[in-house]
């Protein structure tokens, strides 16, 4: 098709006008006859402990309660509540010792917030007051808040299986001594003359999902559990459970709700398990399970925090010639996700530039601290933060362009992406970076802001990245789509993948109409139930519209040629010669001949032999298109970030006056649906580098889980946003699309970072950026101008 | 705890109810009248999740308690449609793409409605301090100031030679 009708317009939301109506039902909303309400009482005393004693009859007994179970009333089997572990080979678990360490109810709190027991009850309000009658004495362990804490020797072991409480480190012989990339990186560096080195934080940032985690679940006569959830991977999930609790899949139902936000929180599972459960304690009842706000801080995973060392070296021309990198990264108390966060800090650096030599190591280390897992992004802006502040202080060192250095040095089509061996198919980098900085005004700004004077100063910074589409070739890729016809050709798709309220439903049935030839609104797209829909791997790994796309076109294609070879057989043309438009097939020589696809899948559904003469009436069967589709590749997306900001060099707030973010994304399917993945993108990126991050206390107790006391950007505090979308085609995305969902957020965090050293002259190490920080950054180095460092005097 | 009578008027019809006096106006309107419009995003006032109108003021009904709401009418995100007919604050947010996961869009669009019936024709900047205490993690606000913008300019009665949006000051 040369020219789309539907892709690349803003359809509307399928969803949007149950949004907007209150209609649509999140888990919460559920209402089932004869609803039972669970509550799981946790831990929030200690970080660190061991059940001594544990009494619940006080509990059981109060008025109310139909149940109180504990870790003695539930399987003993443990389970691994990310997902990673079902996403690669057999070998590929072994070789990266994924564990499943984690129960339903502990005996051993790892972490504030660790699930001690269950209560089931009429009401909600029973739940509760029954749970304050759980009587459980602790002996309290010492708290672990950093790796260097958690490895000392003599140091609790977090479980058998990771000794040193090493949770995760690149495994040989896959990374050789441990490392991705590799070779002579000292003997590199030796020939460097110029040598930029730093050792950095990372914060422990929270997704905020305004949807906080609730379920259902139910046991019926059969012995079938149910479980209404709100994950991002309802066919993953329905795996976990049936291992977890030793039941066959097809005994195992998931039914997806409306989901209020993921950003990660939401691959795998949370608290599945207890309301499961739960579930199994009182067959033929169904039980709710809503956890409170400042229940679901902590008990959700949280982006990965952690140290952050890199050391880059250049010729003086700019040529960078090597880059070697540490990530130790902070987990929480169970290992989930331990090693794909590790992993990927790295993979994204090692797409980014042309170093000749790079080499990354990345390490997990359990600590006391809350569950870490998936994010928006996925270990990028950690990266972000770390290589885009060190290129900026080498481009000042040799007194370089920022934009034009990375013009130069960024990797591009052909060469390795993330994943060695994987070339980038598009890149339109370059372009980001052009009107990204034609839009911000970057030469005559950075030009303007090297030197200034007074107390407010400004700077402009720009930052770039590589994302991905989906996680082929390290992850499964696989998404199963049926679409069928019916006999007024209308067309319903069955798709498992979830729509977190990017839009990515929509999106999909655009791609679906386009492919078919129907119009928009004679399309549905259903996520179904477990039992109907077929395989999907889930929302992750930006992949929904490139994987799942892909799977949705295939799938649409293949119903669209048993269209026209029906057709051909009525209208005597061959089938490549024929075309859909608006449903009406005609010949593309002479488009006046034709036949409307309705009198094909109506003759195909009600389909008779003529009693007079026995000629059947058409081709008998209903159009079914289907695909188990794996994707070939992922065509990663780039990004550039700039910001402008002001610096207060007295109070040390930082205010980003205007953050432009280009994206090359391929193709938009739905501009709008991509404009505000981008826009979302950056609320998140600000927060990472400025204000947000879980504070700890030092026996590990979270300081901050609530909106008031943990900083989020505010419609007031957002700067002016300018979102530009970069459209080269991608040649192996469908109608060209990469993915957008994840990286929007990253770029902004660096841009921000060096917009900040270009008003003040001064890095700093430690994300968010606070005022506090500020301040003792002026203190300790004194303000100077841009211009007045190394390589731009 | 003691036991109240009341009657709310939600969204233009009578419930008379007993509640319990410790009960918010959000449990009751989710739990006891299945009216799960209205949603629970932090239960403590920070998030604007729950806004409804109570006497046409946006009010958090998570801090609300139910039993000082009796003969009050209560305005609900259902209360703005009629079977499913968009008002015009609802079709702004759709026009506009302002809707993502869509949890916070009802506490949003109820308190979109105070501040135009408020302020009929607000600035840019008078908008995003106006929805300072609806927290939306979606779309960095950019659209929903947008959507908020469309539905001053779309409510129903408002002159046809409207004045253009003030713009934000800079």
């Amino acid at each position: 098709m040369s020219e789309q009708a539907i892709v690349g317009t803003n359809a509307p939301r399928v969803d949007v006008r149950d949004k907007a109506t209150g209609q649509a039902q999140y888990a919460a909303d559920i209402q089932l006859p004869g609803m039972l309400y669970g509550k799981v009482v946790r831990c929030w005393e200690h970080a660190h402990a061991r059940v001594k004693r544990l009494d619940l009859s006080a509990a059981a007994a109060s008025p109310g309660v139909v149940r109180v179970i504990g870790p003695k009333d539930v399987t003993p089997k443990r389970y691994n509540s990310s997902v990673l572990d079902l996403m690669v080979s057999e070998s590929m678990h072994d070789m990266l010792g994924d564990i499943d360490d984690q129960p339903i109810f502990t005996e051993h709190v790892k972490f504030q917030g660790d699930a001690i027991c269950g209560i089931i009850a009429r009401s909600e309000e029973a739940a509760e007051r029954a749970a304050a009658k759980i009587v459980v004495e602790y002996e309290p362990l010492p708290v672990y808040l950093t790796a260097e804490a958690s490895r000392a020797p003599g140091a609790v072991q977090f479980t058998p299986e990771k000794p040193g409480n090493l949770a995760f480190q690149l495994p040989e012989p896959m990374f050789p001594n441990h490392a991705l990339g590799g070779g002579d990186v000292e003997g590199a560096m030796r020939d460097a003359d110029i040598v930029v080195e730093d050792a950095f934080y990372v914060p422990k940032q929270k997704q905020c999902q305004m949807e906080p985690h609730a379920y259902v679940a139910k046991v019926d006569s059969g012995g079938r559990l149910t479980c209404w959830t709100s994950s991002q991977m309802p066919k993953l999930v329905q795996r976990k459970l049936a291992k977890l609790f030793d039941l066959p899949m097809n005994l195992v139902k998931i039914v997806p709700t409306v989901i209020g936000g993921g950003f990660g929180t939401r691959l795998g599972m949370i608290s599945e398990p207890q309301a499961c459960a739960m579930a199994l304690a009182v067959p033929g009842h169904p039980v709710k399970l809503q956890t409170l706000r400042e229940e679901d801080w902590v008990i959700s995973p949280s982006r990965h925090p952690g140290k952050y060392w890199m050391k880059i070296g250049f010729k003086r021309d700019g040529t960078p010639v090597a880059c070697d990198a540490r990530f130790e990264n902070y987990k929480g108390g169970y290992y989930l996700d331990a090693s794909g966060t590790a992993f990927t800090a790295g993979a994204w650096l090692g797409g980014m530039y042309r170093f000749p030599t790079l080499r990354y190591r990345g390490e997990s280390y359990f600590t006391n601290q809350g569950l870490t897992g998936a994010y928006r992004g996925y270990g990028n802006p950690q990266t972000n933060f770390v290589l885009e502040q060190l290129i900026d202080r080498g481009c000042a060192e040799l007194g370089a362009d920022p934009v034009e250095w990375r013009k130069k040095w960024h990797k591009g089509v052909g060469d390795d992406g993330w994943c060695p061996g994987v070339t980038y198919p598009s890149c339109a980098l370059d372009q980001c970076l052009d009107r990204g900085a034609a839009a911000i005004g970057w030469t005559e700004k950075r030009r303007k802001y090297a030197r200034q004077e007074g107390t407010i100063r400004r700077g402009v910074g720009v930052a770039v990245m590589n994302h991905t589409s989906g996680a082929m070739p390290m992850l499964l890729e696989h998404t199963a789509c049926t679409v069928k016809l019916n006999e007024d050709a209308t067309a319903e798709i069955l798709f498992a993948c979830s729509d977190m309220g990017q839009g990515s439903h929509t999106a999909l049935k655009q791609i679906a109409a386009e492919t078919l030839g129907f119009p928009f609104d004679h399309v549905q797209l259903s996520g179904g139930t477990s039992d109907v829909a077929g395989f999907d791997i889930g929302a992750h790994a930006s992949r929904t519209i490139y994987v799942g796309g892909a799977a949705v076109k295939k799938a649409c294609e293949e119903a669209r040629r048993q269209l026209l070879e029906r057709a051909s057989l009525q209208l005597g043309v061959p089938a490549d010669q024929l075309d859909i438009r608006d449903k009406r097939i005609f010949v593309k020589a002479d488009p006046a001949r034709g036949i409307e696809a309705e009198a094909i899948t109506r003759a195909g559904v009600y389909h008779f032999v003529d009693p007079m003469t026995g000629e059947p009436g058409g081709v008998p069967g209903q159009i079914q298109g289907y695909v188990s589709f794996f994707a070939p590749h992922n065509s990663p997306p780039f990004g550039a970030s700039f910001a402008e900001v002001e610096v207060d060099t007295e109070t040390g707030e930082v205010r980003v006056i205007e953050l432009v973010n280009a994206h090359d994304i391929g193709r938009a399917i739905n501009p709008a649906a991509v404009e505000g993945q981008l826009e979302g993108g950056i609320q998140q990126g600000l927060g990472f580098v400025l204000s947000e991050e879980i504070d700890y206390d030092a026996k590990g107790r979270v300081q901050n889980n609530s909106f008031t006391d943990y900083k989020m950007f505010g419609p007031e505090d957002m700067p002016r946003i300018t979102t530009i979308l970069v459209e080269d085609a991608d040649p192996i995305g469908p109608f060209g699309a990469k993915s957008v969902g994840e990286s929007g957020l990253v770029s902004p965090v660096g841009a921000v970072a060096n917009a900040i050293f270009h008003a003040i002259g001064i890095q700093f190490t430690e994300a968010p950026i606070t005022p506090e920080k500020v301040l003792k950054g002026i203190l300790e180095k004194g303000v100077r101008d841009y211009a007045s460092i190394r390589g731009n005097r | 705890m003691k036991d109240r009578n009341i009657t709310l008027h939600i969204n233009g019809e009578a419930h008379s109810l007993t509640v319990t006096v410790n009960r918010t106006l959000l449990d009751v309107l989710r739990d006891e009248l299945g009216m799960t419009e209205t949603k629970y995003g932090c239960g403590t006032g920070e998030c604007g999740a729950c806004t409804v109108l109570v006497e046409g003021k946006a009010v958090n009904s998570c801090l609300t308690l139910a039993a000082t709401m009796d003969g009050k009418r209560i305005t609900t995100v259902a209360g703005l449609s009629d079977f499913g007919r968009l008002d015009h604050i609802q079709q702004a947010f759709v026009d506009e793409a302002a809707i993502q996961c869509g949890y916070c869009t009802p506490g949003m669009v109820m308190k979109t409605a105070s501040l135009l019936a408020k302020n009929p024709d607000p600035s840019e900047a008078e908008i995003r301090h106006a929805l300072e205490g609806n927290i939306c993690r979606c779309t960095g606000y950019e659209k929903i100031v947008k959507a908020v913008k469309k539905a001053a300019q779309t409510m129903p009665g408002r002159a046809a030679a409207v004045e253009p949006c003030k713009e934000a000051v800079q």
